[in-house]
This record gives C-alpha cells, structure tokens and sequence, in this order.
C-alpha cells in the first residue's frame, strides 16, 4: 500500500516541488531541472515491478528517500531523532491510562446500577466523546497560558544538557506531563466501558456462582472477575497503540513536541510525500510490532489460546 | 353518522394499509431505541441535534461565511455567540455549518455499515479459503491507523485538487472505518450460521437469500444499528481530524472547519473563548450521543451485558 498509493496517485513530488518553484517566479527553470528532481527524489518511469524491487531494496537498507521539508536531510535521520520522543509519550500513557482505565471499569461493575456506575460512565463517555485536539487546547490554555505552571512546549528545558542526569529527566518529565495527561484522559473512556462491560457477565457467571458457594471471600471473586475481564481488554491494548499513535500526532502538533507527530504536520503543510510515507510505514510497523508482542503475551495469560494449538 | 364512519374503514386503500404498517414497523423499532435509558438520552441529543441542522438549512440570522461585523467581538445583542477573528457571526457559523457535519456523519455511519454487514455476512457464508483471505483484510485495515491514512489520502487529493470536497472525505473515512464493524459482524454472523435452526431451513430447502436476508438480518439487526451509531461517530471524529489539519476544503462552513479557522488564528491564546467553544461542544455532544446510543443499543442487544441484582447467598450456612 504504502508503496503502491503514491505511484496510483497523479503528479509525483518532483512535479509539485517544479511547479512551487514556477509559481514563485524561480530563474533557470526549464524542463531538464525537472528531470533533475526527479533524480533526486528517485523517480523513474521503469515498469512497475522494477520500482517495487528497487522500493524493498531501499527499505532492506533502510534508505526512505530525501525529505522534502527538510531537505536535504534524509527521511530515516529525521525519524531515528523523533521517534523516541513519540514511543516515550505514547507507551507511557497508554500504559498508565490502561491501569487507571481498567480499575475504574472494574469499580464501576461491581457497584453496577448504583450512582457512582452512572457518575464513571457519563464521566468516561463524555471523554470518549471528546475531540482529543479540543482538550489538548482547553488543557494547554488552563495551565500554560493562564495558569503559567507548565512550559507551552518542546521536550525538555533549554538550560539542561542531553543525558542521563537528573536534571534532564526531571525537565522531561515536566514537559511531557500535559501531553501525557491529555492523551490519557481521551483513552481512559474507551478502557473504563469496555472493562465494564466484560466484567459485568463475568460476575454473573457460572463459575463465580461456584466459587461464591465455596466460600471465597469477596475481594478474591472480584479479583478473579477482573482477572477473566482483562484478557479482551489486552487485545484492545494492542490496538490503541495504533489509535494513540494517530492521537499523539494532534498532540504533538499542539503542545509543539518534537516527535514524529510534529514533523508529521510540517510534511502535510509542505506536501512532503517521502516524509508522510517515510512517518506511516514506521507507525505502521510499531502498530504491527505492538500486536506481535501482546499476541505472544496473550497466549501467556489464556491456557485457551495455547491449547488451541497443540 | 355512525354508520358512515363505520362503512368507510374497508374502503381504506392498499397504499394506506401499507403506510400504516411501514410506520408501525418503524414506531416499534423506535420504541427498542427508547427501552434504554442510555439510548433514550442519546435518542433525545440526536433529535435536538438534527432539528438545529434542519433549521439552519432554511435560516440563519446572516450568511454563516460573510464577513459582515467589526472582528472578534465577544457575545452580545447583535452576534448572540460574538463574531470570528475575520467579521462572520459565530451564531449563524454554528447552525449553518450543522447539516454538512451531520450530513457527512450520517453518511459515513449508513456506507461504513453496509459495507461492514455486506463483508460480514459475506464471510459467514463463504468458502474457508475465502473466509479466511477476509480475515486478513479486515485485519490489515484494523491495524492500520485511520487517521494516518486520512492524513495520507488527504495530503494526496490536496496535491491533486488543491482541496478536498465533501465526496472524498466521504470516502476516505469509509475506507479507513468500516473494518471495526466486519469484524463485529463477521464473528457474529459465523456463530449464527452454525446454529441449528438454520441449518434445518437450509435441509428443508429455503434459499441462502432468503437465509441471509430474512433470518441472520432479523438476528443481527440490533447491531447493526448499534454499528450505525458507531461509525457516525467515527465519521463526526474524522471529519474533525480532517478538517483541523487543513486536508479538507477549509471555505465550506461546518463545525470542523470553525474549528480549524479558530485554532488558526489562535483564538486560544488570544482569549476568544467564543469562537473555539461552540464548535467543539457542538461536536461533543453529537459524539456522546452516538455514544449513548451506541452503548444503549449494545445492552438491549446483549442480554449478558444487562444489569440484574445478583441473588442473594441463601445457602451460606446450611
């Protein structure tokens, strides 16, 4: 796909970059300078099977083309300088968001059809409901623009040098918290029902009925409900590292932090095509890594799964 | 009299019997929408909703994207929700922009689920092989990030047309959401075709159509419209996405495009709190009762999911 779209697609970047220049008034500009650009970019009309061979010959080298934006910088230096810094955010919050979320689900089922159910659920649905860019605007207007408590952006301090000391992380730390707070309290809703509504049918079930009459006390019924309830919910894990990744673009943009995200924007405003495709064939990856992984933890924690295969 | 009135109920023609019955299918299936408590203040959002898009269709107070007042003027008298930072009236912005936002979240809902029940019920009837090629493609496009594609797809036709119309957004947003819905259906749809009483209709000889249609349809119906509401959203979410970033045609008036305008000119930090606001809770509230109903409908259609009292231990010290 991602080699495909952009050759289906009319006009190619060496075209748009010519007719920029054409429409700025650029001197010296002829048809052969075209031919030029397209050199540059890696163009060529050669039958398409040519380009897919040399397209996996690039990436087996990890050579994804010249950006456009920054040119001339190339795509995988640009990549290897933002992804920590979007892997940092994203994995950080999902990870807590998924903890708070999945308590909070849990809590909410088993005082289901009481007050406090209701007060989680409307609370959760309506951040669910919640243009993630919206609330990153609200939370950055609270607190860095009126509220003079948080920086209105970058990663880390000027005055600190890069590095493991402690003044560096601190400074990190209090940079990343508003982004991370903003992405966790649009994914916490999507967690918080759907614990709910796994572990509402796990408390009704047979085996909880069984345990009941064998004299298990409370808690350790709750647990062992919540413990069944969070098997679908790892699934979902692996999926919203996708779904967050895209939120983290927003984010990013917003809270203007150097991660992929931010030079996702740039590539969009500039039209830079080997940087776009460069950015989603990586988080395409990370999102099929990330399935990879909790699919072989999956089968760790249901004895199901495994026994299916044997 | 009484004879007359009595007289004239038979003669009522073919076409009323008809209409009559249409409307008390839909009066019932509205009356599932309103057994829940969630869907019925879902139902109730939604409803006020599309009278504020149907309203501003036939009237808004001025032209939503003239430039008719002094700028960024706060709330008053004249410009009930103040005006933008280039002279529009937010008010007008707002109930014009309606039918286009909601307009496109109902269109991406209809097509993202007829495309999603159509490979759904597709894979329950199919050969293991194809079943099976199914799967993969629902999975790709569920891995694959919807919002990255938009942006990728959007960066394209922006290449291409300068600017995108509604019709491509349409597009891009079935395309990047139906697959959530296959997956629901394909699983649903594979548990009910192994059931018994649909076997004994196909030993006695009905037609798979007529399978297909009239019992697995009637069996998932509840989710489908719980899926309609699902991938509204999705499209209402999208084309917020899409708007923000510019990808679409930022002159049409919706409540995305304000909000791209808004965020822009950095309404946000300038204080103009009115013209960033209205958009977005405008949007929020679409997207939780979409919410609401999607969850309402969920619950009435799983049995499992409703809430009973458990029973009380009676055999504790026996």
């Amino acid at each position: 796909m991602n080699f495909l779209l952009p050759r289906m697609m009319p006009g190619n970047p060496a075209v748009v970059v010519y007719n920029e220049i054409l429409k700025a008034g650029g001197s010296g500009i002829n048809p052969s300078y075209l031919h030029q650009l397209e050199v540059e970019y890696g163009i060529s009309n050669a039958p398409i099977y040519d380009q897919y061979f040399q397209y996996l010959w690039n990436l087996f080298h990890g050579n994804l083309g010249i950006s456009i934006a920054f040119y001339p910088e190339p795509v995988s230096s640009i990549l290897a300088e933002a992804l920590p810094w979007t892997l940092f955010l994203v994995i950080s919050s999902i990870t807590i968001s998924f903890f708070i979320g999945n308590r909070l689900g849990r809590y909410a089922g088993v005082n289901r059809n009481t007050y406090r159910d209701l007060a989680i659920d409307i609370f959760a649905m309506f951040m669910a409901s919640f243009p993630a860019f919206v609330l990153a605007f609200i939370v950055l207007d609270i607190f860095s623009v009126y509220g003079h408590i948080f920086p209105l952006g970058g990663a880390y301090g000027l005055d600190v040098t890069m590095g493991f000391n402690v003044p560096f992380l601190i400074s990190v730390m209090y940079h990343a918290f508003l982004p991370i707070l903003t992405i966790i309290l649009t994914s916490l809703g999507g967690w918080v029902l759907g614990m709910r509504n796994n572990i509402i049918p796990n408390l009704n079930s047979d085996f909880i009925n069984f345990s009941e009459n064998l004299g298990f006390k409370d808690y350790q019924i709750k647990s062992i409900a919540y413990k069944n309830a969070l098997l679908p919910n790892m699934t979902g894990f692996a999926m919203s590292i996708g779904l967050s990744v895209s939120g983290v673009i927003i984010e990013e943009s917003i809270f203007s932090y150097p991660g992929v995200g931010l030079y996702m924007i740039t590539a969009i405003d500039s039209l830079d095509y080997p940087l776009m495709q460069g950015i989603f064939l990586m988080v395409v990856i990370a999102v099929l890594v990330g399935n990879l992984v909790v699919d072989i933890l999956y089968g760790f924690l249901d004895p199901r799964i495994r026994q299916e295969g044997e | 009299m009484q004879d007359q009135n009595y007289h004239r109920i038979p003669e009522r023609s073919v076409h009323y019997e008809r209409f009559m019955s249409v409307m008390e299918k839909i009066r019932s299936s509205l009356g599932v929408i309103l057994e829940n408590n969630k869907s019925r203040v879902g139902f109730a959002l939604l409803i006020g909703i599309v009278v504020f898009s149907i309203v501003g269709i036939f009237y808004t107070p001025y032209q939503p994207d003239a430039y008719l007042f002094a700028r960024g003027l706060p709330p008053n008298s004249v410009n009930i929700l103040g005006t933008t930072g280039y002279g529009q009236d937010v008010f007008s912005q707002l109930l014009g922009g309606a039918a286009p936002t909601l307009m496109i979240a109902f269109s991406v809902g209809v097509f993202g689920t007829l495309i999603s029940v159509f490979v759904g019920l597709l894979s329950g009837f199919a050969s293991k092989r194809v079943n099976e090629a199914i799967n993969a493609i629902i999975s790709i496009f569920l891995v694959v990030p919807g919002v990255l594609l938009i942006m990728l797809f959007g960066t394209y036709f922006l290449g291409i047309h300068e600017s995108l119309g509604y019709l491509p957004t349409i597009i891009i947003l079935v395309i990047t959401g139906w697959a959530f819905g296959a997956r629901t259906f394909r699983s649903i749809t594979l548990s009910i075709a192994k059931r018994d009483y649909i076997l004994s209709s196909l030993l006695i000889g009905e037609s798979r159509m007529s399978i297909i249609f009239r019992q697995i349809m009637r069996a998932i119906m509840p989710v489908v419209v719980s899926n309609f509401f699902f991938t509204s959203m999705y499209g209402a979410m999208g084309l917020t996405f899409v708007e923000y970033l510019g990808v679409g045609n930022v002159e049409q008036v919706n409540w995305g495009t304000m909000l791209y305008w808004a965020i822009n000119n950095e309404a946000y930090l300038t204080g103009q709190w009115w013209w960033i606001l209205p958009p977005s809770i405008m949007i929020s509230m679409l997207m939780f009762s979409f919410i609401l109903l999607n969850f309402g409908l969920d619950e009435m259609a799983n049995p499992s999911l409703r809430v009973y009292s458990r029973k009380k231990r009676i055999v504790k010290n026996d």
